[in-house]
C-alpha cells in the first residue's frame, strides 16, 4: 500500500486484520458500521475470514467469544448502547478467560442519545460495565494511523492477557478520513496463547466458580479470592507492556492539559500555552506516568467528551484538584473548548474568540 | 471403548436431585456418541445455565459452559470457525426458549448444523421452581400460585419456520425414540431439536401432584402417545419427529455469509 487517504473505522479493520483476525461479528449501528460492512466485504474474497452479522449485540459478543474458543483470533464493533449490552459477555470472557476485541466507536449517550455525534462517555462502562471486579485493558488513539496500530495492540494484549481487550474509538475519529500508509506501522504479531477447542483434552470454559477440574466452587470463597487475584496480577503484569501515552506540547508551561482520542486533536491550538499528557492506555489507568509528570505542573484541566469521567478518576488518582472542561452532546470543537476554559477562567488571552491573536498561535 | 468413558464417572454423584430427568438424557447421550465415535477430538458440547447446564461438567469433551441464554451465538461461532467438528448444544427450556429466544429463532433461520438437545422440565428449576416458557397454562409454581397465566411457547412450531430442519418430542421414558431421535439430530446436516420431556420431582413434581419420579415417568408412558407415521405436526403428548428437507442453509454454518456471499457475488459478477 501506499499513501492513501483511510477512515478511522476502516484502520480499525485494517488492524485486526494484520493482527490475525479471521472472524468478526456484528450488528449494525452508528457510527460503528463501517467496520461490519466492510469486514463483509472483506469475507468475499477471503474465505478463512469468517464473518456473521447477527441478531443483535448480545450475540455478536457471544460469538467472538465461541470463535476465539473454536481458534479463531476474533472481534466485534459496536457503540456505546450496543457495548451496554455486551456487558454480561464482557465479564464471561474475563472470567473464563478468553481473547478476543471490542472496538466501542463512542457516540453520545445515553440512551439511543445522539447516534451521529461523539462522545467519549463510555470510559466508565469500558471499565466498570459488567458485575463483579475485573481487569480491564482499554485503549483509545487518537489518529487513524494510531486506529490501526493500537487494533494491533489490542490483539496482541488480548492473548498475553486472555481477556476481551477493548478498543476506543468515536463519531469523529471513526468518519475521519487521514492520509496514511499503514503499511509502515510496523507492530509484531502475537501469536495465539490459547489451544483451540477439541485439543483432545476435557477443558471446561466455565463462566461458573470452579475448580480446574470442572467441579462447581460456588461456595468456596478461598478458591474464588485465589482465582481472582491470579487474574489480575497476570493482566496487570500484560498491561505494563502497552503503558502507551503522549507526553509533549509547552512542557515549561504552568498548567498540564490532559485530553485523549479526538480530543487532543481538538485542543491542538492550546499547544504554546499548556503542557500536554494523553492517555493511550486508557485502562487500567497510567498512575505512575501520571502521577510523575503531573507533580510537575501547578494546574490540571482535562478537556474530555464526558462529564468528568476522567477527570474523576485523575483527581482520585493524584489526591489533588482537577479543572475540568467537559464538551456535551457532541460539541466538540476548538470553540467549545475556548468556552469551557473561559468558564473556569484559564483562557489564554492570546486564544480568547475576539483577539485578532489568536490565530497566530495556533498551529 | 465404553459408554462409560464418555462421563466423568470420578465427579459422581452429580450435584442433579435424585429423580432428576437429566441423568437418563446424559446416559443415552453418552451411549449414542459411543455409537456414533464420537470423541473429544471431534465433539464439543455447549451448555446453558440451570440445572441441565452442568452436563458439560460430567462428560469426557471440551465443553463451554455458556451465560444464560448464550448456548447458540457460542455454538454456532464454533462451528462456523470449525466446521469438521460435531457441535452439541443441551440445555434447558428456560435457557433455551426464554432468556435465550431470540437466538433460537435467528439460529433456527440460519441452519446451522448444530444439534440441540432440550431438557424440557416445563420449570426453573434450578431457582426453586418459577413459571417458564413452557409451562402449561395453569400450571401451579411459586411464581404463579394462581395457576401460570399464558400458554407455554410452541417450539415445535418455531423450528419448522425453517423448512431444513429437524424437529423432534421424545420424553425421558422413551428411551429408544429418544435414543433414535438424538442419533438422527446429530447426523442432521442442518439446525436439529431434540425437546425431551423430563421430569423435576424437587421443585416442579410435587407441587403439582406428583408423589414420586417415578410417577412422573409413568405420567409419561400413558399421557405420551406414538403420531401416526407421516405426521407433518405433532399435537400436545405425541411423540415423534417432524423433519424438513435434509440441507444446510444457505448461511450453512459450515461456510458463513462470508463465503456463501463470496460464491454469489463471483457468479454474478
Amino acid at each position: 500500500m501506499t499513501k492513501r487517504l483511510v477512515q478511522g473505522n476502516e484502520a480499525v479493520l485494517r488492524g485486526a486484520i494484520h493482527a490475525g483476525a479471521s472472524y468478526f461479528c456484528g450488528y449494525p449501528i452508528s457510527p460503528s458500521s463501517e467496520i461490519l460492512a466492510q469486514a463483509s466485504v472483506y469475507a468475499t474474497t477471503h474465505p478463512e475470514f469468517r464473518f456473521l452479522q447477527a441478531e443483535d449485540e448480545i450475540a455478536s459478543v457471544n460469538a467472538i467469544l465461541g470463535a476465539s474458543l473454536a481458534g479463531a483470533k476474533s472481534f466485534t464493533a459496536t457503540s456505546g448502547p450496543g457495548f451496554s449490552l455486551m456487558q454480561e459477555a464482557i465479564g464471561y470472557g474475563h472470567k473464563v478467560g478468553i481473547p478476543c476485541v471490542i472496538v466501542n466507536v463512542m457516540r453520545v449517550g445515553p440512551g439511543t442519545g445522539m447516534p451521529t455525534m461523539p462522545g467519549q462517555g463510555d470510559l466508565n462502562q469500558t471499565r466498570y460495565g459488567s458485575t463483579g471486579d475485573y481487569t480491564s485493558i482499554v485503549f483509545y488513539p487518537s489518529t487513524v494511523a494510531e486506529c490501526y496500530q493500537y487494533t494491533i495492540h489490542a490483539f496482541n494484549a488480548a492473548e498475553e492477557s486472555r481477556s476481551p481487550v477493548i478498543i476506543l474509538s468515536d463519531a469523529f475519529l471513526g468518519h475521519l478520513n487521514e492520509v496514511a500508509d499503514l503499511d509502515t506501522i510496523d507492530v509484531k504479531v502475537v501469536k495465539r496463547t490459547i489451544e483451540p477447542l477439541a485439543s483432545g483434552s476435557t477443558r471446561l470454559f466455565s463462566g461458573v466458580a470452579t475448580y480446574p477440574d470442572g467441579e462447581p466452587a460456588t461456595a468456596d470463597s478461598d478458591e474464588f479470592i485465589r482465582q481472582y487475584y491470579e487474574g489480575r496480577e497476570h493482566r496487570l503484569k500484560v498491561a505494563e507492556k502497552y503503558a502507551f501515552y503522549e507526553y509533549g506540547w509547552n512542557k515549561d508551561a504552568e498548567t498540564l492539559v490532559i485530553a485523549f482520542g479526538i480530543t487532543r486533536r481538538i485542543a491542538q491550538p492550546l499547544a504554546a500555552h499548556f503542557a500536554l499528557f494523553r492517555p493511550i492506555r486508557i485502562w487500567p489507568t497510567l498512575d505512575k506516568e501520571l502521577t510523575e509528570i503531573a507533580g510537575r505542573y501547578k494546574k490540571i484541566i482535562v478537556i474530555e467528551g464526558s462529564d468528568g469521567q476522567y477527570a474523576n478518576v485523575v483527581e482520585r488518582m493524584l489526591l489533588r484538584r482537577v479543572e475540568r472542561v467537559p464538551l456535551l452532546g457532541g460539541r466538540m470543537s476548538i470553540e467549545a473548548i475556548r468556552e469551557g476554559l473561559g468558564a473556569i477562567g484559564m483562557l489564554p488571552a492570546e486564544l480568547a474568540p475576539s483577539g485578532a491573536v489568536a490565530s497566530a498561535t495556533v498551529r | 471403548m465404553a459408554v462409560k468413558d464418555k462421563l466423568k464417572t470420578d465427579l459422581f454423584p452429580t450435584i442433579w436431585c435424585p429423580g432428576c430427568g437429566i441423568g437418563l438424557i446424559m446416559q443415552q447421550l453418552a451411549s449414542v456418541m459411543e455409537e456414533l465415535g464420537l470423541d473429544k477430538s471431534n465433539t464439543v458440547l455447549i451448555t446453558g445455565i440451570g440445572c441441565t447446564g452442568r452436563m458439560g461438567a460430567y462428560m469426557n469433551f471440551e465443553s463451554v459452559y455458556t451465560l444464560h441464554g448464550r448456548t447458540l451465538p457460542v455454538a454456532e461461532a464454533i462451528k462456523l470457525v470449525r466446521p469438521e467438528l460435531n457441535v452439541i448444544v443441551v440445555s434447558g427450556d428456560g435457557d433455551t426458549a426464554s432468556i435465550g429466544g431470540n437466538h433460537l429463532l435467528h439460529s433456527i433461520r440460519r441452519n446451522p448444523n448444530l444439534t440441540v438437545i432440550c431438557n424440557n422440565n416445563e420449570i426453573y428449576g434450578l431457582t426453586g421452581g418459577q413459571t417458564g416458557p413452557t409451562t402449561p397454562q395453569g400450571t401451579n409454581t411459586i411464581s404463579s400460585p394462581a395457576g401460570a397465566t399464558y400458554s407455554p411457547i410452541n417450539l415445535q412450531g418455531l423450528v419448522n419456520t425453517n423448512p431444513n430442519a429437524y424437529y423432534a418430542k421424545t420424553t425421558v421414558y422413551h428411551q429408544g425414540p429418544m435414543r433414535k431421535a438424538i442419533k438422527e439430530a446429530i447426523g442432521w446436516p442442518g439446525f436439529a431439536f431434540v425437546d425431551v420431556a423430563s421430569q423435576c420431582i424437587e421443585n416442579n413434581g410435587r407441587r403439582i401432584g406428583f408423589a414420586s419420579a417415578n410417577d412422573m415417568l409413568q405420567h409419561y408412558k400413558t399421557e405420551y402417545k406414538a403420531a401416526p407415521p407421516g405426521s407433518t405436526h405433532l399435537e400436545p403428548h405425541q411423540l415423534g419427529i417432524v423433519k424438513g428437507e435434509p440441507v444446510a442453509g444457505p448461511a450453512g454454518s459450515d461456510h458463513g455469509n462470508g463465503p456463501a456471499s463470496a460464491e454469489q457475488n463471483n457468479g454474478k459478477s
